[in-house]
């Protein structure tokens, strides 16, 4: 009996953990998504869905909606494949492959708004290492003053600290392949290109899809390296949907359209995640 | 290069803090209270922005300590957090914070709760326990930033309000002037005192190596990275657009709260600024304040409107190439002024320029919730004191800017030449300077500054059209019309009633 009790008390602090800092915060956010609510002024009055269709009025939610699909499609189908490519390199015997891949693997442990901060530098169009080497050929780059380079900018530095992720994943997924199947496959093929197409990237597809999610929801909640550096600019061309919400929310304390945002993501999000698990629940069957 | 700054900054705050200010007369009264060592044990905590602003509060706090036995803790927050976190600790009341390095926008959000997030210093100000820094020193102009309905709140520190440097060695340059004349049909105006001049120099010397050190260089410098500081560029320059002896109002409409932001004149001035950020480099759309003053001090352009760190920056022989080189004037003018209220254009015979306090003239308010009140208004009047602010004004790395009479030379202030001398200053520079800026801030036409809840958030809104027009993400038509739509979104979340009584208020309405 008393076992049975102390298990209870052990895992209390992680419910209570759950429950105040998950549970209650998810469900009152909920509760002010209905509401007009400014943080000093407090909650106003029951609006309905108004703060939702609010949203949907207004142009800069679609802008933040617009960059944040961009983003999201470019940077997360550039990453997989390159993760993807790069693993599949380094799965085979190749010189100073420990060397390589703990040095590929480096920019997985820096924060997304140290990230941005060394965009700042490195994009800096008038004293920025790139186009001073660019100036050698002539060249120069508005990477942060013009809309679609500062994407641009942003997207390579995603890329950078991010492909490392799809790398780990993918490379221990192809590790485990057993070596069984490419010796039976080298009996019908000796195309390299075939051995992966049929045998390699069937089997570790569980693994690729997972990558994939992950990287998906993390990349729906960018943030840090996009506030740190561009802040949205110029105007409002970088302005992702974290950024709009944040600037919503936590600048102008708008609680109730702040929270009709967080829920909106969060139910994209959801639909995406449910529909893949969907997809390859069938594939498995 | 932001690294060079902040290695420069460093370095220079570590020489000069040792300097810091000089003493100052004690009243006997402070001498007494000081013996009965008051502030032991009293920490004040100081919330301010990660800036040049903040460090003689660093510096200064040290040698309050010194002199008073408390401590001083002061916490930086990058501008773009600034406001939230101060509004968080007052809103909810935590109270973790004595004082706020507050910029005057911010005022409207104080005054916006039935009791007010910041305490009256009046009763400090007459107590002569604590230092004494004389009120009549600080100028109409910025007087109105520090009050609330005629009572004191702010404590005098930074005066912000920008003005038109220029290269005087490279205008005087009679073989430019020549050829300026050639392009344009008119002199070349030294300084330029219309709009039109303005731009037509800004144009005549980009883009072509005029001080000879073998790269192009620029008409222009400013900086227009969204969520810093560009839409102070905007108004400063937009002012002379829509402000006339016949019209004073910028922003609202006093009989309706009906925005003016996209007005005819508005629209005249956001095009006039859009073609001017083609007379710098294109990278200044991505620049931060301390970049955008660089390439000036650099020597890569000829004019930068700006605040006043910059004069006192450019006495810097490490960091300035322009030391002893330049002039300053107040923001050109115009003819040719819209009335967003009547709707017309109006023709003036002679050039109208408004002045601006634009900016944040950063400084010090007590929070209702300290704790130690009568210690934090001690160590702000510290740093109000003449001696102190003198010292802050003279140097650029301090962020605080001049703007007391005891700034300015005779006759409109009581400083010498030879008092900035023996900051460090080249002679030359300094009665350009301090002459624009006080001919900017005692010009009867000002720029109203907009002092009503949500502060913050309009002046974001025409941070984000500027940015979109300057981008050419929109037209300035556009981008106005983008963020007409925004303050009226704004104003309606917040109350219109309650906004057109507060600017009101604010402005002084008299019907």
């Amino acid at each position: 009996m008393r076992k049975g009790y102390i298990k209870f008390v052990f895992l209390l602090p992680a419910v209570m953990w759950v429950l105040f800092f998950t549970i209650y915060p998810l469900v009152d956010s909920l509760r002010l998504s209905f509401f007009t609510y400014r943080l000093g002024m407090g909650v106003g009055e029951f609006v309905g869905f108004k703060n939702y269709l609010d949203l949907f009025k207004s142009p800069d939610f679609w802008n933040a909606c617009r960059v944040m699909f961009i983003y999201v499609v470019v940077a997360v189908s550039i990453e997989m494949g390159l993760g993807l490519g790069f693993a599949w390199v380094f799965s085979r015997e190749i010189k100073g492959k420990a060397f390589f891949r703990t040095v590929f693997t480096s920019p997985l442990f820096t924060t997304g708004v140290a990230v941005g901060y060394l965009g700042v530098t490195i994009f800096h169009e008038t004293g920025g290492p790139i186009n001073y080497l660019l100036g050698f050929i002539g060249k120069q780059v508005p990477w942060l003053s013009s809309g679609s380079w500062a994407m641009v900018s942003i997207i390579l530095l995603d890329v950078w600290r991010w492909t490392p992720f799809a790398f780990i994943i993918l490379l221990a997924a192809l590790q485990s392949v057993p070596e069984e199947m490419y010796e039976a496959a080298s009996l019908d093929t000796s195309s390299e290109l075939q051995i992966f197409r049929y045998i390699s990237f069937p089997t570790i597809l569980p693994a690729f899809t997972i990558a994939l999610l992950l990287r998906l929801i993390e990349a729906f909640k960018q943030f840090g390296l996009i506030f740190s550096l561009t802040e949205g600019g110029p105007g409002r061309t970088t302005e992702i949907y974290c950024v709009l919400n944040y600037r919503t929310s936590i600048k102008y304390f708008d609680f109730g359209h702040g929270s009709a945002m967080a829920f909106l993501l969060l139910l994209v999000v959801m639909v995406i995640i449910i529909q893949f698990f969907g997809r390859m629940r069938k594939i498995y069957e | 290069m932001r690294k060079k700054w902040i290695i420069g900054l460093v370095g220079i705050v570590l020489l000069t803090g040792m300097v810091a200010a000089s003493a100052y007369e004690m009243t006997p009264e402070r001498k007494a209270w000081l013996a009965t060592n008051p502030y032991k044990g009293v920490t004040v905590r100081v919330l301010t922005l990660k800036a040049t602003v903040s460090q003689p509060l660093f510096i200064l706090g040290r040698k309050w300590e010194k002199e008073t036995g408390g401590k001083v803790e002061v916490v930086e927050v990058p501008l773009a957090a600034f406001h939230q976190k101060i509004f968080t600790d007052l809103i909810t009341g935590m109270g973790e914070y004595d004082a706020f390095l507050t910029a005057s926008w911010y005022y409207g959000d104080y005054f916006s709760a039935p009791e007010p997030y910041i305490i009256s210093i009046e009763k400090f100000m007459r107590d002569p326990r604590f230092p004494q820094w004389d009120p009549k020193t600080v100028l109409p102009a910025m007087k109105k930033l520090l009050t609330w309905g005629g009572k004191w709140y702010g404590i005098p520190n930074d005066n912000d309000g920008q003005v038109l440097y220029y290269r005087e060695d490279i205008l005087k340059n009679p073989e430019y002037q020549r050829r300026f004349k050639a392009e344009f049909g008119y002199d070349l105006p030294i300084p330029p005192k219309t709009t039109k001049q303005f731009l037509d120099e800004a144009k005549f010397f980009n883009g072509w190596d005029w001080d000879k050190d073998g790269k192009a260089d620029y008409g222009v410098s400013m900086h227009l990275k969204v969520g810093e500081q560009a839409m102070f560029h905007y108004a400063s320059f937009a002012a002379p657009y829509v402000i006339s002896p016949d019209n004073r109002y910028f922003w609202f409409n006093p009989e309706n709260m009906d925005p003016l932001i996209n007005s005819e004149g508005h629209v005249a001035a956001m095009e006039d600024i859009v073609k001017l950020s083609h007379y710098g480099p294109r990278a200044m759309l991505a620049w931060t304040l301390g970049e955008g003053w660089d390439l000036f001090l650099k020597g890569d352009a000829v004019f930068c409107f700006t605040w006043g760190d910059l004069g006192a920056l450019a006495q810097d022989p490490k960091e300035s190439r322009v030391r002893g080189k330049i002039g300053a004037c107040p923001m050109p003018g115009r003819y040719k002024i819209y009335d967003p209220i009547k709707k017309i254009w109006r023709k003036y015979d002679k050039v109208i320029q408004v002045g601006n306090t634009t900016g944040g003239s950063w400084h010090l308010v007590i929070s209702r919730y300290s704790k130690h009140p009568e210690a934090t208004y001690d160590y702000a009047a510290f740093m109000a004191i003449k001696e102190n602010a003198f010292w802050n004004f003279t140097r650029g790395w301090t962020g605080v800017d001049p703007g007391r009479t005891f700034a300015f030379l005779p006759p409109y202030g009581t400083a010498s030449i030879q008092d900035y001398v023996e900051q460090g200053w080249d002679p030359h520079d300094v009665k350009p300077y301090t002459d624009a800026y006080y001919l900017d801030f005692t010009n009867p036409l000002q720029i109203l500054y907009l002092r009503i809840p949500g502060g913050e958030e309009y002046w974001r809104a025409l941070d984000f059209a500027l940015g979109k027009a300057v981008s050419g993400e929109l037209s300035p038509k556009e981008a106005l019309d983008e963020c007409y739509k925004d303050f009226v979104k704004i104003t309606n979340r917040l109350g219109k009633e309650r906004q057109l009584k507060l600017f009101r208020e604010s402005v002084e309405y008299g019907g």
